[in-house]
């Protein structure tokens, strides 16, 4: 190995690769532009579903129910301090809901004034899709001015007794949330960063790998190559560092592309749910660390990738190896998307991909384990090595390189 | 200049080259005639140690293909039929700089031979133009200059006429030639005679990996009582094939 070829080699597929503006546009501007769009488009629909849901009730009652009694009774005494739910009046309510026309639908029984007036219980029955977001979304609404009507009748009967409403409540709860809003927002960061860091660092590796070996093998470039007084593994590792460096401006570009979509709009990042990504105090030498499993993450991937490229008898077939690796790539991460940073067992940690998902997650989680991450951080170091020696050993063998 | 002594090339139980041997004086132009599949890409190879003689080996200026593959590299250049494997997105000048820093050059050396061979081949004009840019006679041009850049003692050339069109084909045999007034020692391997005939001092006939006839063109036509080298050709292989 000779690291001024590695350099030569190195400089000139950096410079190929970005006058190649399909894969800059694919790689660096399309993730800086459509991740803080689709996450504006995505964040705001959802915000735009829990507004409606929230603000424009409309619900009807049964054929049965619907009375000019029983109207008055749910606009009066029912929805009367709710002016988001509407009472109206259709045909057919069950097809109404069907037909999204009506959210809910109320059948409440006929002597209802009898029962309530004799202080007996009388049903109120609540009709709703629940394949209909925004039917099963409004139960909670009717259902709370339901209990509301509920309470404010209790309390008349009570009063009227003379009882004090608090007999009612043997137990007051009161609820105390310790996480303070850093650690809740590093808690969604931790389950939604690993996966992502993941996915787009494997990802961005793979149309330069592609075009490195598979693209060379196709366009007769590579041949003339090996002609060359550099010899192949001087090659591979020129070919293997542009691809581990085009795999990190892929992941920067898009985690640029999610923190533009951030600034534009703090819900976007979390569909509406509402975080705020402020006042993080991650230890230095944790965050040290983390990249570091993380760049070793990406060499491992770059080593894998090259290593497939190599192998592929064409482009398109390294086309379809390391589309199957980015799937691969995401098992782990969606298999561990829920798990808490307290809950990565040991073995996690020295397994690939899971060590840097387990890494992140301790990391984010605020539950920093040092020894835990030395173990991710020596076997990412290890596979780095095997991907490597995988790689090397594919790229210096006859059948491999000159299969066809 | 170029020694082979019983070169025999194996993938698993398919043997490609078996025990070939030839020399190629200094400054020659040595024809390795064959039909397709004969093993004259193989031979080639073993030659630009791209692959590893299953068996025997090859002096090129000197070194050893097997032992000394590195110092063999930089004493050749080669060129290959078909496409001219240019990188589009680099100009003339970086497609042909990058393999003289492949080859240890200096730079100011590489620009300097550059610029001479810009003149030769007629490319000033589309130096600084990108590759993918040119028509494919002056892309051929440009991988002319890339095979020479670092003035090799031998040229190989596999097949480097396949799928030409008439001037594209002059051209090539120009820059042969070009290489021969150069004092380079040359391999040409072809299937098609007439410009081996053209060209060649000697030549070898190889047939399924074998070596079936070596020697001048003149002498291998007094030798058989033919006119023409396809005669001989079809003579030797045809019969070799048929039984």
């Amino acid at each position: 190995m000779n690291l001024k070829h590695i350099w030569i080699v190195f400089s000139k597929e950096v410079k190929d690769i970005v006058r190649d503006r399909k894969t800059i546009i694919t790689s660096i501007v399309v993730p800086m532009v459509i991740i803080p769009l689709l996450s504006m488009l995505a964040g705001g629909s959802v915000q735009n579903m829990q507004n409606d849901i929230e603000q424009n009730v409309t619900i009807s009652l049964t054929k049965d129910s619907n009375t000019a009694q029983i109207r008055e009774f749910v606009e009066n005494e029912i929805i009367g301090d709710y002016p988001n739910i509407n009472l109206i009046d259709v045909d057919d309510p069950i097809e109404a809901i069907t037909d999204s026309e009506v959210r809910i639908v109320l059948g409440i029984e006929k002597n209802y004034k009898e029962k309530l007036e004799q202080g007996k219980p009388f049903a109120v029955e609540i009709i709703y899709d629940k394949s209909q977001t925004k039917s099963e979304g409004s139960i909670y609404i009717v259902s709370d001015a339901i209990n509301e009507f509920n309470k404010k009748v209790v309390g008349q009967r009570l009063e009227k007794m003379g009882i004090n409403e608090d007999v009612l409540k043997p137990v007051e709860i009161e609820e105390t949330n310790i996480a303070n809003d850093e650690k809740t927002s590093l808690s969604i960061l931790s389950m939604i960063l690993p996966v992502m860091i993941v996915i787009l660092i494997s990802a961005g590796g793979t149309a330069p790998a592609t075009d490195l070996v598979a693209g060379e093998k196709e366009r007769n470039t590579f041949e003339p190559l090996l002609t060359t007084k550099t010899g192949r593994a001087s090659l591979l590792i020129g070919k293997y560092l542009t691809v581990t460096l085009f795999s990190f401006v892929s992941a920067i570009a898009s985690v640029f592309g999610m923190f533009l979509g951030y600034v534009i709009d703090p819900k976007a990042i979390t569909m509406g749910a509402g975080t705020q990504l402020s006042g993080f105090s991650i230890p230095g030498l944790a965050i040290l660390m983390i990249l570091m499993i993380c760049v070793l993450m990406g060499m491992t991937f770059a080593g894998i990738q090259i290593a497939l490229s190599t192998y592929a008898k064409s482009f398109k077939e390294a086309q379809t190896y390391l589309s199957f690796l980015i799937i691969v790539a995401m098992i782990p991460g969606y298999a561990t998307i829920l798990m808490q940073p307290n809950e990565m067992p040991l073995y996690m940690f020295a397994v690939p991909i899971l060590n840097t998902i387990s890494a992140f997650k301790i990391v984010l989680g605020l539950n920093i384990n040092y020894t835990y991450l030395l173990i991710a951080l020596a076997s990412s170091l290890v596979y780095v090595v095997i991907s490597l020696k995988i790689a090397v050993s594919l790229f210096k063998r006859e059948n491999v390189l000159f299969r066809s | 200049m170029i020694k082979i002594n019983n070169i025999t090339k194996r993938f698993g139980d398919f043997t490609a080259v078996k025990g070939l041997s030839f020399e190629v004086e200094k400054g020659e132009i040595f024809g390795l005639l064959g039909e397709n599949g004969a093993g004259k890409t193989t031979t080639l190879r073993m030659l630009a140690t791209m692959l590893k003689p299953t068996d025997g080996t090859a002096m090129m200026a000197g070194f050893d293909v097997v032992k000394e593959s590195e110092k063999v590299r930089s004493k050749i250049g080669i060129l290959f039929g078909g496409e001219t494997g240019l990188y589009d997105r680099l100009t003339c000048e970086e497609n042909i700089a990058y393999f003289g820093l492949l080859n240890d050059m200096e730079k100011a050396k590489i620009n300097d031979r550059i610029k001479v061979m810009a003149r030769v081949f007629g490319m000033e004009e589309y130096l600084k133009k990108r590759a993918g840019k040119l028509s494919k006679g002056m892309k051929q041009k440009v991988a002319f200059a890339r095979a020479i850049i670092h003035d090799p003692d031998i040229m190989l050339f596999d097949e480097p006429t396949s799928g030409l069109d008439v001037s594209a084909i002059r051209d090539v045999h120009e820059f042969i030639r070009t290489c021969k007034n150069e004092g380079k020692t040359i391999v040409f391997s072809s299937h098609t005679m007439s410009e081996v005939e053209k060209l060649c001092d000697n030549i070898a006939i190889i047939n399924k990996g074998e070596l079936i006839e070596k020697g001048k063109i003149k002498e291998l036509k007094n030798k058989y009582s033919c006119d023409n080298l396809e005669d001989i050709f079809i003579r030797l292989v045809g019969g070799k094939n048929e039984s």
